[in-house]
């Protein structure tokens, strides 16, 4: 299965063009903004890279958050400008999902990641890839003393670009994971059956408005 | 040939193909709107992350919408082209991102429009009207005169010095009560109304130059809503019937001094009117007398296609292709993007000039 995987949820741009588990082409940018601008030019470089034509991809594969706003959505419309053009299916994962995976051999896995709005978005995998909970917010404070009170089963890997919410904390093992992996991305969407109205996007915290008086 | 069309820069989300004849005339293939009103309405205004939310639901679906309409496959397309501003950056990140992916994958040039550039250029579709002519771009988010030159070119004989007409009504709207969006509801109000009632001076009116003025406006609505009290259904009519008429006088005032300063220059025989306002009806009729009085041709295109519309997207893109002129896929979409830029910058008004 031939797939184009890209991300922009985070601190980042990164592009995978993967096949059967060998990535064939791949590109990292890390950039708090311009995704908007940087994305598709990557792809264009990858795929020429892996000398793969779009119409000959059998799937795209996206990050859906949680992440910033704007790269959840940059990416998904990408996803779906792909998908519409070369009639194949988009399939999704969340930033946690594409984080975890395989990130550790026994235990759990818990992926933070940085809001911007001084919290975190959590969520946590066994150690082969069953979700433990939803994707949620996690406020500032003792983080480590909230994954310990969990009862998850011991030891707990922290991916994501949180980490440093729960650093020099010895609970807990901090993994060099820090953002997603087109390339993981693309393993996850391999084995996953598309949804007919598409991956949604997993904003997880509602727009920041109040109702007037 | 033929252009798909996005538009997700404010609270419409929209795609719509368009294809020109060897002629050079266009015609809509298709179009499909929908209007987020209903989304923001609780809020009395647009809400930029509820709105960009809503055109990342909606723009793929619209997209398949027009193309099936349109009966053409990506294959059958010439160029793909977008709003890239200005307006709402969550939103038009939206429809460019989309549009540049489309345009990789299929091989089609991506071009990226100025949405007032779409406001501007759709009497050419819908009118055949010829370069030069006169423009009044009047909505929610600019109130401005223009020279249009031709495509990509134009000079700003006038612009808002600080709310934008469409502005002034959203916001007189709420100060009577009359509900969201303004525009509709303020001019459903006024046909039972008095003008005269409110004697509203008429902003801007014999001054020189072509600049409009609505704050001052907007400030004795309110003076005047608070001096009434309790505002009757009769009173709400006769304030919004008010102050319809001094915003149509001022406004056709600009234009008949925007005709003088255009005839010193240029030898173009069209008026065109676009923008959500030239919806209303009031307007539309003072200003065909004043075209009429200045030896002008009047032209509004279709009420649908002065509000905000893919349609306009599609055929600037379609203008600016048979010109050549494609954008890169690094292309940045631009929050502020004036039509004229050499005419200064207002403070008061930022990005609406």
């Amino acid at each position: 299965m031939l797939i184009l995987a890209f991300d922009c949820t985070m601190a980042a741009c990164s592009v995978a063009v993967w096949r059967d588990g060998m990535t064939l082409a791949q590109a990292h940018e890390a950039m708090a903004q311009g995704q908007a601008e940087a994305l598709t030019p990557m792809i264009a470089g990858c795929m020429a890279e892996a000398n793969v034509a779009f119409d000959a991809l059998d799937r795209v594969a996206i990050t859906i958050g949680p992440g910033s706003f704007t790269g959840v959505r940059v990416g998904l419309a990408a996803a779906r400008g792909f998908g519409l053009a070369c009639k194949i299916p988009v399939v999704g994962a969340t930033t946690g999902e594409v984080l975890a995976r395989g990130a550790a051999r026994e235990g759990t896995v818990i992926s933070l990641v940085d809001t911007k709005r001084d919290d975190f978005y959590v969520e946590a995998f066994t150690a082969d890839g069953a979700r433990l909970i939803a994707a949620e917010i996690l406020a500032p404070g003792d983080v480590a003393a909230w994954i310990a009170r969990q009862g998850w089963p011991a030891p707990f890997t922290i991916v994501g670009d949180g980490a440093m919410a729960v650093a020099g904390d010895d609970r807990v093992t901090l993994s060099d994971r820090r953002l997603p992996d087109p390339a993981f991305l693309a393993a996850i969407a391999a084995t996953r059956e598309p949804d007919a109205a598409g991956p949604l996007p997993a904003y997880v915290r509602p727009p920041a408005v109040t109702l007037p008086a | 040939m033929r252009v798909l069309g996005i538009e997700t820069s404010c609270d419409e989300t929209a795609a719509a193909v368009v294809e020109a004849g060897p002629d050079g005339s266009g015609r809509i293939l298709s179009q499909a709107v929908l209007s987020q009103i209903s989304d923001h309405r609780p809020y009395g205004g647009i809400v930029p992350e509820i709105a960009a939310r809503a055109h990342l639901s909606h723009l793929d679906r619209l997209i398949t919408t027009a193309m099936t309409e349109a009966g053409v496959d990506f294959a059958d397309l010439d160029a793909i082209a977008a709003t890239a501003g200005p307006g709402l950056i969550g939103g038009v990140l939206v429809g460019v991102s989309t549009a540049k992916a489309m345009a990789l994958a299929t091989g089609k040039p991506f071009i990226a429009v100025n949405h007032l550039e779409g406001h501007a250029l759709t009497a050419r579709l819908t009118d055949g009207v010829a370069f030069p002519f006169l423009l009044l771009l009047v909505s929610g988010g600019h109130c401005q005169l223009l020279a249009v030159e031709g495509v990509g070119r134009y000079r700003r004989l006038g612009t808002t010095v600080d709310d934008a007409a469409g502005e002034a009504f959203d916001k007189v709207a709420k100060m009577l009560g009359l509900g969201y969006p303004g525009g509709p509801a303020v001019e459903r109000a006024a046909k039972d109304g008095n003008p005269a009632r409110f004697a509203f001076t008429r902003p801007m009116k014999g001054k020189p130059g072509c600049d409009f003025s609505f704050s001052g406006l907007k400030t004795a609505v309110r003076i005047a809503v608070e001096q009434t009290g309790t505002l009757s259904p009769r009173d709400a009519a006769d304030l919004a019937a008010s102050f319809q008429a001094a915003l149509v006088e001022s406004i056709s005032d600009r234009v008949r001094r925007a005709v003088t300063a255009f005839r010193e220059k240029y030898d173009g025989t069209d008026f065109v009117v676009s923008g959500g306002v030239a919806a209303n009806t009031a307007l539309r009729m003072q200003l065909e007398k004043t075209c009429a009085t200045a030896g002008l041709r009047f032209v509004a295109p279709p009420l649908a296609l002065c509000t905000d519309n893919a349609v306009m997207i599609a055929w600037a893109g379609l203008e600016r292709l048979r010109l050549g002129l494609t954008d890169p896929l690094d292309t940045k979409a631009r929050p502020r993007w004036p039509l004229d830029p050499d005419a200064p910058a207002r403070p008061g008004a930022g990005v609406k000039a």
